[in-house]
C-alpha cells in the first residue's frame, strides 16, 4: 500500500494555504487605520489552521485506496468530458438533443444494452423538457432544433 | 402550553391544499429516493434544491416538500435491505441483518408491514421528542452570545465526521476548505473582494446550491463509472400479508425503545441516523438476549433499527431547526434550503418564522401517516420500481441535476462549474476526504466569520473572549473530545460495524 495519495493532498493543501494566506494580505486595509478585525482575519486564521493540517497530512498519510485502472481512468475521462460537452452545447443543440445524447452514452458505458437506452433517454429528455417548459413554465434552451 | 398553539397553527399551514400536496410528493419521491440503491438521501435532497427554488415555492411549501422527502428516504431505505440484501442508504445498513433472512423465508411481505409500522413508530416517536424539546434548546439558545455561536460551529464541525470517523483531521480539512470556498466574493462588511481574481461571476461568491449538488450528484455518477457495481441482482418476491394483531402488539416495546434511542443518537451531535439504527439494534439484541433469533430473521431486528433511524432523523433536525448547525449530511442539505430561501436558521426562527418551523414539524406528523399508508397498501409500486438499474437511474439523475441549476441562473459557466464540483468531490471521496464538513462550511462560513468578527471587536481585539464564558468552554471541550473519541474509540465501535454489516458502504451521508 502506498501513501502516495494523501502526500500529494497534503502537498497541494499546503500550497493552496501559502497562496490563500498571502492573498489575504494583498487587500488594501479598509478606512480607520487600526482595525482589530479587518476583511484579512478570518482567512488568515484558515490559512493557518489549513498549513497545520496539511503539514499533518504529509507526515501521517493513510494508506492509499485503490486509484482507477487505465481502463475505468478511460471511462472516467470520457463521462467527464461527455459532463462538459453536455454543459457547453445544452444552449447551442438545445435541451432535448443535448439530454439524449448525453445521458445515452453514459448510460451506455455503464454497460446499458443501446437500444433500451435510446428509447429510455428519448422519452426522459423530451418529457422533462414539456414539463418544464409547458407545465411549469421554466424555459429550457430549445436550441437550433428549434419546434415552431 | 404555548408550544400547543404553536403547532396548531403549524397544522394550519400544513393542511393547506398545496402544502398537502406537496408533503404527498415528498414523501412518494423520498421513499423512492431512499429505496433506489444508490442514491442517498442527501443525494436526493440536494438535486430537489434547485428544482423547489426555480419553482419559486413559498419558503414553506419549499421547506414542507424537502423534509417529507427526507422523513420518506428514512422508510425507503429500508426496502432494498429486506428484498435485496443491499442497504438502500447507510441507516438502513442494519434492517439487512434481520430482514433479509426473513425475507428469504418467504416473509418479505411481512418483514417490510413490520418495518414501516417500526419506521412509523419511531418517526412518530421522534417528531413529538423534536416537538418537546426544539423551543426548549432555541430559549436557551437565545443566551448565546457571538463568542458562543463560535464554539458551537467549531464542535459542529469537530464532531461531524461522527465517532466511527476514520481520520478526524480530513474532516478538518474538509471543513477548512468549505470556508476557504464560502470567502470567495465580496466581504460583507468592508466591501472588500475577497478572492475573485477579476471574474464577474464571482463576485458574488460561489452558489452553494451548484456547489452541494456537483459534490453530490456528479460525484455519485462518476464514482459509478469507475465502480460498475452494477450486477443483475437477485430480488426476494413479495407474497401475500399475513400478519396477525397480537404481532404487531408485541413489537410495541421494541419501536418505543429504538424510536427513543434513536431520538437521543439524532439529536446528540456527531451520531445521526446510522449510529441510531446501530445502537437501537445492538440495545435490542442485548435486552432480548438468549430468547431472540438474531441474524435469522427475528422481527424485533426490523423493528428496532427501522424505529431507531426513523427517531434519529426527526432528532436531527433539533440541532439544525434551533440552533441552525446541522449533524448530519442530509440535514445540512435541508439547512442550505433555509439558508437560500432567505430564512437565517436559529433560534430567533422560532419567534420570526414561527410558520416555517411549526409547519415543517406539523408537516413531519401528517407526512408519517401518509408514509404508513404509502408503505403498506402501495409496497408493490415501490417494490416494482427497484429493478430500475443503476445505469439508467444514475444518467437521469444527472440531467435532472442539469436542469436543476440551468433553472435557477440560465448559466453554462454554473452548469460547468458544477461538472468541477463533481470531479473534485471523486478525487476527495477516492483521498477518503469527506464530502458533508465542505458543504457544511461553505453554508455556515458567512456566520462562522460574523460571530468571529463580533466576538472580537466586542474585546477589542482579545482572542481569549473566545472562550470567555462557562458554555463557551464548555462547547471548546466537546469539539475537542469530538475530535479526540474516533482515536479512543473509534476503531472498536468500525470493528463492530465491520462485523455487522453485510455490504460494505461508504459511511458518508445519512
Amino acid at each position: 500500500m502506498t501513501k502516495i495519495g494523501d502526500r500529494l493532498l497534503g502537498l497541494s493543501l499546503l500550497v493552496l494555504a501559502l497562496a490563500y494566506g498571502w492573498g489575504s494580505q494583498q487587500w488594501p486595509a479598509p478606512f480607520g487605520t487600526h482595525e482589530t478585525v479587518g476583511p484579512d482575519t478570518f482567512p488568515l486564521l484558515l490559512a493557518v489552521a489549513l498549513g497545520i493540517t496539511s503539514l499533518y497530512l504529509m507526515v501521517k498519510p493513510d494508506p492509499d485506496n485503490a486509484w482507477p485502472n487505465s481502463r475505468s481512468a478511460l471511462e472516467l475521462l470520457f463521462a467527464i468530458g461527455v459532463l462538459f460537452a453536455y454543459a457547453a452545447l445544452i444552449e447551442v443543440l438545445g435541451f432535448i438533443f443535448t439530454s439524449l445524447v448525453a445521458i445515452s452514452l453514459l448510460s451506455w458505458r455503464m454497460g446499458a444494452p443501446i437500444k433500451t437506452t435510446l428509447i429510455i433517454a428519448t422519452i426522459c429528455s423530451v418529457g422533462v423538457f414539456f414539463i418544464f417548459n409547458d407545465l411549469l413554465s421554466l424555459p429550457l434552451p430549445s436550441g437550433i432544433f428549434e419546434v415552431q | 402550553m404555548e408550544t400547543l398553539g404553536f403547532l396548531i397553527d403549524g397544522f394550519g399551514v400544513a393542511l393547506a391544499p398545496e402544502n398537502i400536496m406537496f408533503a404527498v410528493i415528498g414523501a412518494f419521491v423520498g421513499t423512492l429516493i431512499g429505496a433506489l440503491p444508490g442514491l442517498g438521501p442527501a443525494n436526493g435532497v440536494a438535486i430537489l434544491i434547485p428544482l423547489a427554488f426555480s419553482l419559486a415555492l413559498p419558503a414553506d411549501t419549499a421547506m414542507i416538500l424537502l423534509t417529507s422527502v427526507y422523513a420518506g428516504a428514512m422508510y425507503g431505505g429500508r426496502i432494498s435491505s429486506i428484498l435485496l440484501n443491499i442497504p438502500g442508504d447507510e441507516p438502513a445498513m442494519m434492517t439487512c441483518l434481520d430482514g433479509y433472512p426473513m425475507a428469504q423465508k418467504g416473509k418479505a411481505a411481512e418483514a417490510l408491514a413490520i418495518s414501516a409500522l417500526a419506521s412509523f413508530g419511531g418517526g412518530l416517536l421522534g417528531t413529538i421528542g423534536l416537538i418537546l424539546l426544539a423551543p426548549v434548546l432555541a430559549k436557551f439558545a437565545l443566551s448565546f452570545g457571538p463568542a458562543e455561536y463560535f464554539a458551537l460551529f467549531m464542535m459542529a464541525f469537530a464532531t461531524l465526521g461522527g465517532i466511527t470517523g476514520k481520520n478526524p483531521i480530513k474532516t478538518l480539512v474538509a471543513a477548512i476548505l468549505g470556508l476557504m470556498i464560502s470567502t470567495v466574493g465580496m466581504d460583507m462588511s468592508t466591501g472588500i473582494q475577497r478572492y475573485t481574481f477579476g471574474i464577474l461571476k464571482l463576485f458574488e461568491g460561489i452558489d452553494f446550491i451548484l456547489a452541494i449538488v456537483g459534490l453530490f450528484a456528479i460525484t455519485e455518477l462518476l464514482l459509478f463509472v469507475e465502480h460498475h457495481l452494477d450486477g443483475l441482482r437477485e430480488q426476494i418476491k413479495v407474497g401475500k400479508l399475513k400478519l396477525k394483531f397480537k404481532e404487531i402488539v408485541a413489537l410495541i416495546p421494541t419501536t418505543l425503545r429504538g424510536g427513543t434511542l434513536g431520538f437521543i443518537a439524532g439529536v446528540l451531535p456527531g451520531a445521526g441516523a446510522s449510529l441510531g439504527s446501530f445502537i437501537a439494534y445492538t440495545l435490542e439484541k442485548q435486552v432480548v438476549g438468549k430468547k431472540g433469533d438474531f441474524g435469522n430473521g427475528d422481527p424485533r431486528g426490523i423493528a428496532a433499527p427501522e424505529a431507531g433511524n426513523n427517531g434519529a432523523s426527526s432528532g436531527a433536525l433539533v440541532p439544525m431547526l434551533t440552533l441552525g448547525v446541522p449533524g448530519s449530511g442530509t440535514t445540512a442539505v435541508l439547512l442550505a434550503m433555509l439558508i437560500s430561501l432567505n430564512v437565517t436558521p436559529g433560534p430567533l426562527m422560532f419567534t420570526q418564522n414561527a410558520d416555517i418551523v411549526w409547519g415543517v414539524i406539523a408537516a413531519l406528523l401528517i407526512g408519517n401517516f401518509v408514509l404508513l399508508v404509502m408503505n403498506i397498501p402501495m409496497i408493490g409500486i415501490f417494490v416494482r420500481l427497484l429493478s430500475i438499474p443503476t445505469h439508467y437511474l444514475l444518467p437521469i439523475v444527472t440531467m435532472i441535476a442539469f436542469v436543476g441549476i440551468y433553472s435557477i441562473s440560465h448559466s453554462t459557466f454554473d452548469l460547468k462549474f458544477m461538472v468541477v464540483f463533481g470531479i473534485a468531490g471523486y478525487i476527495f471521496r477516492k483521498l477518503e476526504v469527506p464530502i458533508v464538513p465542505i458543504i457544511l462550511g461553505l453554508l455556515l462560513g458567512p456566520e462562522v466569520e460574523k460571530n468571529l468578527s463580533h466576538a472580537l471587536v466586542i474585546s477589542d481585539g482579545s482572542w481569549a473572549v473566545l472562550w470567555g464564558s462557562p458554555l463557551a468552554i464548555g462547547l471548546w471541550t466537546m469539539s475537542i473530545s469530538g475530535l479526540m473519541l474516533p482515536y479512543l474509540i473509534g476503531p472498536l465501535l468500525r470493528k463492530r460495524f465491520q462485523k455487522a454489516k453485510p455490504e460494505a458502504v461508504e459511511p458518508d451521508n445519512d
